[in-house]
């Protein structure tokens, strides 16, 4: 077991960083600092799945002179670019939110919007 | 007792999650059953079969440029919503004149100084994404981060005029117009939409309809980047 995951450190370390950010969006009071959360595990997630794609000694998957095999496999490295692109748009949608939320109520600490209703 | 809740969830999580990492195959192998099947085929043939030197590009553009379509709406959706948040009930906008703390001579000195260095890396990546890291999506967000610089240090009217005005709307709408001109072209002439021309010897073709798509993406995450920033900014 001990042995599997010294083998595996790259997914273990970011199991870590899926778990920290599962701590701030649970444990966290402040709005942003719980969209912060989410962001890290998304991150978590990203390097997951980048580092699933890696192959000992591969170079970038980009052909013409000086290519040689073997390349790091492609298509972790595209999913996450889709990734990301929608874990932004997941973020400036949620700050907005925040932003109104401000406004509205004058606080974005969550346990005081709970005594607000 | 919230400590301990909170502590014993996140013990309960992590230890199905570490259990099945020990299961997957060794990182680093060439043989994990990630890297068998499609992506050795992308490997192989991506470079002649889709127009791009750079496989991840002929992964996102063309291999599965539906899913792209898709998350470029994504974005722009992403833009209509925070706008609808933000501008609703909002008497008038008035643009900040200055920064509300004006940045001192050397930082302003520095921005001028390394912007025009900053816009042409940004076009320069957006336009080798088929052959070097790099594309759309990355050189978008390196002019967004530009025209975001820009607004922090020079004010925002000195910024928006980056962007004339009228052309501000058809450009936050750039990634998904493109995408839809492209895949109405696939249409006409593949007879599939986004689909592209497979003959052997149109492979200039397949990369000019390549690059047409970073472009669009690159110009339409750009601004969509900046108009976000600028309608959070006018929240004060």
């Amino acid at each position: 077991m001990i042995n599997a995951l010294w083998n595996n450190l790259d997914y273990a370390a970011s199991i870590v960083l899926f778990l920290i950010g599962l701590y701030a969006v649970i444990a966290k009071d402040n709005l942003i600092k719980k969209f912060m959360g989410l962001n890290i595990m998304e991150t978590a997630i990203f390097a997951f799945i980048v580092a699933l794609g890696v192959v000992d000694g591969g170079d970038a998957p980009i052909m013409g002179e000086g290519a040689r095999a073997p390349f790091t496999n492609p298509i972790p490295q595209a999913l996450i670019l889709t990734g990301i692109v929608v874990a932004v748009s997941t973020t400036a949608l949620a700050l907005s939110l925040v932003i109104r939320i401000h406004k509205q109520c004058g606080t974005i600490e969550a346990d005081e919007l709970r005594e607000l209703e | 007792m919230k400590k301990a809740l909170v502590s014993a969830l996140l013990i309960l999580t992590a230890i199905p999650l570490l259990l099945a990492v020990g299961q997957l195959p060794p990182h680093g192998s060439a043989k994990s059953p990630a890297y068998e099947h499609v992506s050795a085929y992308y490997l192989e043939y991506g470079a002649e079969e889709a127009g791009a030197e750079n496989i991840v590009t002929d992964v996102i553009l063309n291999y599965r440029g539906f899913d792209t379509n898709g998350e470029v709406t994504v974005i722009f959706t992403a833009l209509a919503a925070v706008m609808g948040v933000l501008l609703l009930g909002r008497e008038s906008r008035h643009p900040v004149e200055q920064p509300t703390y004006p940045p001192s001579i050397v930082v302003r000195f520095i921005v001028r100084l390394l912007a025009p260095f900053i816009a042409m890396f940004a076009i320069y990546v957006i336009l080798n994404g088929h052959v070097s890291p790099g594309g759309g999506f990355q050189g978008g967000t390196i002019l967004g981060a530009l025209a975001i610089a820009l607004t922090l240090v020079l004010g925002e009217n000195e910024a928006r005029r980056l962007i004339p005005e009228g052309a501000r709307p058809w450009l936050q709408a750039a990634a998904p117009l493109t995408f839809v001109g492209i895949g109405l072209a696939g249409l006409t002439d593949v007879g599939v939409y986004l689909g592209f021309p497979t003959v052997e010897t149109l492979t200039w073709v397949r990369t000019m309809w390549l690059l047409m798509l970073e472009i669009g993406i690159g110009l339409g995450g750009a601004v969509i980047i900046s108009s976000i920033f600028w309608t959070m900014e006018g929240e004060r």
